[in-house]
């Protein structure tokens, strides 16, 4: 499945409009995710739920955009990012770092350790500005 | 009333109705008007005032008429304005809003005039006249813009740029030079001189001044400062002629330890910082004004640096602080927040040697020695840099795990902390210059704080207050009588045995200066009491003025013991079994038993740390915004100008985070939680940049039984320069020491 034909789309018109285009892109995105599994190799290391979350909370990080125009732009942006994946433009390693393991870096201290402990204390140990 | 001043008034009427804004609410200092003004009214008409645009005085130049009698009327470009009787010209004109361009000329030094740059032209005076010396008289018609002024400063411009070298480009001083500037504005576009330009050879004034004495223009405000502020007769002006140079006259050291002040006096590039030397541009640096907190008098200053490094520091002006002024080890001992520094937490293993671990490891290593001891054997000690919030949190903290031994080093083990007036300059510093006989026990305030130091040279110089001193002989730069060493000469004045008692209770305003160093002495009440007989008896304390003061030696003395900072008891540090030290280097660790577990927290590597186990790094005064108190109760705040060091934290963040982690949360998260907090403790600490005076005399305090001993007193600073663990790890405070203090 391949995205080279898409074209860039109109300008959407309304607001209404941009969603209802968000919603088939996700879709698409979600449509492609076992291609992407199995060109990639990442049965190992992530399962397609994971993958379609990471996908939303990318989406979703720019919720709070209203501007048709702007998120014309941000559709346009994913579903380049999209066609290169899907083209295997992108590593093995891309895909795992950008959407598998994300932002919160390879080394994760994921313990018990600072359950239980205030905002202060995380900030604490984070760094000395917050 | 003649013609034209009708006419004038139907102008400004007009004025009125055309603009919507009227002229009253813009607000002069000075005021004038036509109907006050002298019998020739005709005169002011024919140069009315209206036409002209209102000025602001330069510089916040402010007027204060002691005697309305005294008053004068002068016109500054035909604006008129009333300054009071022997103000010179160019004081004149700047209340006038005209700025006169000057270089020899210094509000804080005496007048020169050998510069020729402030030359103005008067109405009816042959020649320009050079304002900075020339008397205002009443009725001067002074004009600063005419064809001859200008002539005359650009013939003063080319002599001076005759014989300074073109090496703007590599001089230290370019961007914030007078003689760049003012070439600017008022020099002429060329030269006529062609012959080779005069040479100087530099002069070596140690490590602190770097003098390019080519560069020299001969303005003398050095020599002046030197002699006059500075009070050392180092510097002078030799030979005459296009031979004039300024110099010390042998081959010597200027020893000063204002001396870093030429620097900023100096109006081109002849004197400038010599550890500040091709390091910086002064318009790549980012300015924040801060507080110093060597000593503790607080001077205000700017900390100018370049991405996380501090470049230099420069004085700002606080006419109650340090004027302008800030002493050599202010000004110098920036280069020591970049050596020795604690960049990460470390505990000391089996080895003894120190082990970089993460801040959680580190933090409940702590918590969970804390919860093994006993409260009583829990000591925390704030040093002589912390902060008041630091030391807040350092408080509630030990006294939430149970302890009440908490002090601040320096303070002694039984601080008066109950009567503020115990422990302030109660005078304020500049309180100081109204004094005409001063009493110094056991101070020396040049080593101890050089402004409070100044402050006194400066009342001495202007009205010949008497200076008594009981201590070990030391350097004094203004004239003073040696008393005594000890305590005895100081209860021979209680008892009026002593000469120096009749000046004391004649003087009008009489001063007594208690130094810090008497808090270690054992005897510390009965020579407080001694003290305070003498008060008594002197009449130095009345409503009106309380002469009775304590000059003390750090920047957290008097915060700390506003907080209540004060040990439960005496013997705590030896029965100890931990010990929170939160920057405190100049603690007596020796008493502390081997078994104890200590913890320093602080942002060098200096003498307690070879005792500590566990080092949490902190941040540096240039690094955090603190409130500091200074000796006469004056709350300032320091503003962070560079970032942290490495995993370093702010000292009150480190406190709350351990607290938590011990299990007894203190309950503030931000700065200004904890500042609620200091405000049910000690709400003056919250006014900031307000001199807050204590409320009640020493003399409610009840009488001390005890008797003083005849040690005489010692000297609380041994070495100016390095007094604590910034000036310490100071390359050039190390130099200063090798080079100035040498005997």
């Amino acid at each position: 499945m391949s995205f080279r034909g898409v074209k860039v789309p109109a300008n959407s018109a309304s607001l209404e409009e941009a969603r209802t285009r968000v919603f088939d892109f996700f879709r698409s995105a979600c449509r492609s995710i076992p291609t992407i599994m199995e060109i990639y190799n990442l049965e190992d290391v992530v399962s397609p739920s994971q993958l379609r979350t990471s996908i939303a909370s990318q989406i979703r990080n720019h919720s709070h955009i209203t501007n048709p125009k702007v998120i014309d732009m941000l559709l346009f942006k994913g579903l380049e990012e999209l066609n290169n994946v899907v083209e295997h433009a992108k590593q093995r390693h891309h895909i795992i770092g950008q959407y598998v393991v994300g932002r919160g870096g390879l080394v994760q201290d994921l313990g018990m350790k600072d359950q239980g402990a205030s905002n202060f204390l995380k900030n604490f140990y984070d760094s000395n500005y917050f | 009333m003649g013609l034209g001043l009708l006419a004038s008034r139907a102008l400004r009427s007009s004025r009125i109705f055309t603009s919507p804004v009227s002229r009253n609410a813009i607000v002069r200092t000075i005021v004038s008007t036509p109907e006050l003004q002298n019998p020739e009214a005709s005169a002011a008409a024919q140069s009315p005032p209206e036409d002209l645009p209102i000025r602001t005085p330069v510089a916040g130049a402010r007027v204060e008429f002691t005697n309305p009698d005294d008053a004068i009327e002068v016109f500054v470009d035909g604006y008129p304005v009333k300054i009071p009787k022997g103000m010179t010209v160019l004081q004149a004109c700047e209340l006038a809003g005209v700025d006169i361009p000057r270089f020899c000329y210094h509000s804080r030094l005496s007048i020169a005039g050998n510069c020729r740059m402030c030359l103005v032209e008067v109405e009816k005076s042959p020649k320009p006249v050079a304002s900075c010396a020339m008397p205002a008289l009443p009725g001067m018609k002074i004009k600063t813009d005419t064809p001859i002024a200008k002539k005359a400063r650009e013939g003063v411009m080319e002599f001076l740029l005759m014989n300074h070298p073109l090496d703007c480009p590599i001089c230290d001083q370019g961007g914030e030079c007078d003689l760049q500037d003012q070439s600017m504005a008022f020099g002429s576009d060329r030269g006529r001189f062609t012959e080779m330009k005069r040479s100087v050879v530099d002069k070596n004034l140690g490590p602190l001044v770097k003098t390019v004495m080519t560069r020299c223009i001969q303005c003398t405000r050095c020599v002046r400062f030197a002699t006059e502020v500075a009070g050392v007769q180092d510097l002078g002006m030799l030979g005459r002629g296009s031979g004039e140079e300024i110099g010390t006259y042998v081959e010597k050291l200027m020893t000063s330890e204002l001396s870093g002040n030429v620097i900023d006096i100096c109006p081109v590039g002849a004197l400038t910082s010599k550890p500040f030397a091709f390091k910086a541009r002064n318009w790549e640096l980012k300015g924040t004004e801060s507080i110093d907190v060597t000593d503790a008098v607080g001077s205000n200053i700017r900390i100018d640096s370049r991405g996380p490094e501090v470049m230099r520091i420069l004085p700002r002006l606080n006419e109650d602080i340090n004027e302008e002024w800030i002493s050599d080890k202010t000004r110098f001992f920036y280069d020591g927040l970049k050596r020795q520094r604690l960049n990460d937490p470390m505990i000391r293993g089996a080895d003894g040697r120190f082990k970089a671990v993460s801040w959680r490891d580190a933090l409940a290593v702590v918590a969970e020695v804390i919860h093994q001891v006993k409260p009583e054997e829990i000591v925390g000690v704030a040093g002589q840099l912390s902060d008041a919030e630091s030391m807040m949190a350092l408080k509630d903290f030990l006294n939430k795990m149970g302890s009440n031994n908490i002090w601040c080093e320096g303070n002694g083990m039984h601080p008066n902390a109950d009567l503020r007036s115990g422990y302030l300059l109660n005078n304020g510093i500049s309180g100081l210059e109204k004094a005409d006989v001063f009493l110094l026990v056991g101070t020396q305030p040049r080593v101890e704080a050089a402004m409070v130091n100044a402050r006194i040279r400066k009342t001495v110089r202007e009205t010949h207050a008497k200076v008594g001193y009981i201590g070990p002989p030391t350097d004094f730069n203004y004239d003073y009588q040696h008393l005594g060493t000890g305590p005895q000469t100081l209860t021979e004045i209680a008892e009026g045995r002593h000469p120096f008692y009749s000046a004391l209770s004649n003087a009008k305003n009489p001063v007594i200066i208690v130094g810090a160093g008497i808090f270690e002495r054992n005897d510390k009440d009965a020579i407080f009491s001694v003290v305070e007989t003498i008060a008594k008896k002197g009449n130095i304390i009345r409503p009106d003025w309380n002469g009775l003061n304590v000059l003390l030696l750090n920047a957290a003395q008097a915060a700390s013991l506003d907080l209540g900072l004060v040990p439960e008891s005496e013997h705590s540090i030896e029965s100890a079994k931990f010990v929170y030290l939160m920057g405190a280097d100049d603690v007596s660790l020796e008493k502390v038993p081997s078994d104890a577990f200590v913890v320093y927290q602080g942002h060098h590597g200096d003498q307690s740390v070879y005792r500590a186990n566990v080092i949490l790094p902190a941040a540096a005064f240039t690094e955090k915004e603190g409130t500091y108190v200074n000796a006469e109760g004056c709350a300032q705040q320091t503003l962070p100008a560079v970032p942290t060091v490495g995993d370093a934290r702010d000292d009150w963040k480190i406190i709350r985070a351990l607290s938590e982690v011990a299990g007894v949360r203190l309950p503030y998260d931000t700065l200004g939680a904890i500042r609620n907090r200091i405000r049910t403790v000690a709400p003056n600490l919250l006014h900031m940049d307000e001199r807050q005076p204590a409320t009640f005399s020493a003399l409610l305090k009840p009488e001390s039984g005890n008797k003083t001993s005849s040690t005489p007193f010692g000297t609380a600073v041994e070495n100016f320069y390095m007094t604590n663990s910034i000036t310490r790890a100071s390359k050039i405070m190390a130099q200063c020491t090798a080079m100035l203090l040498k005997k």
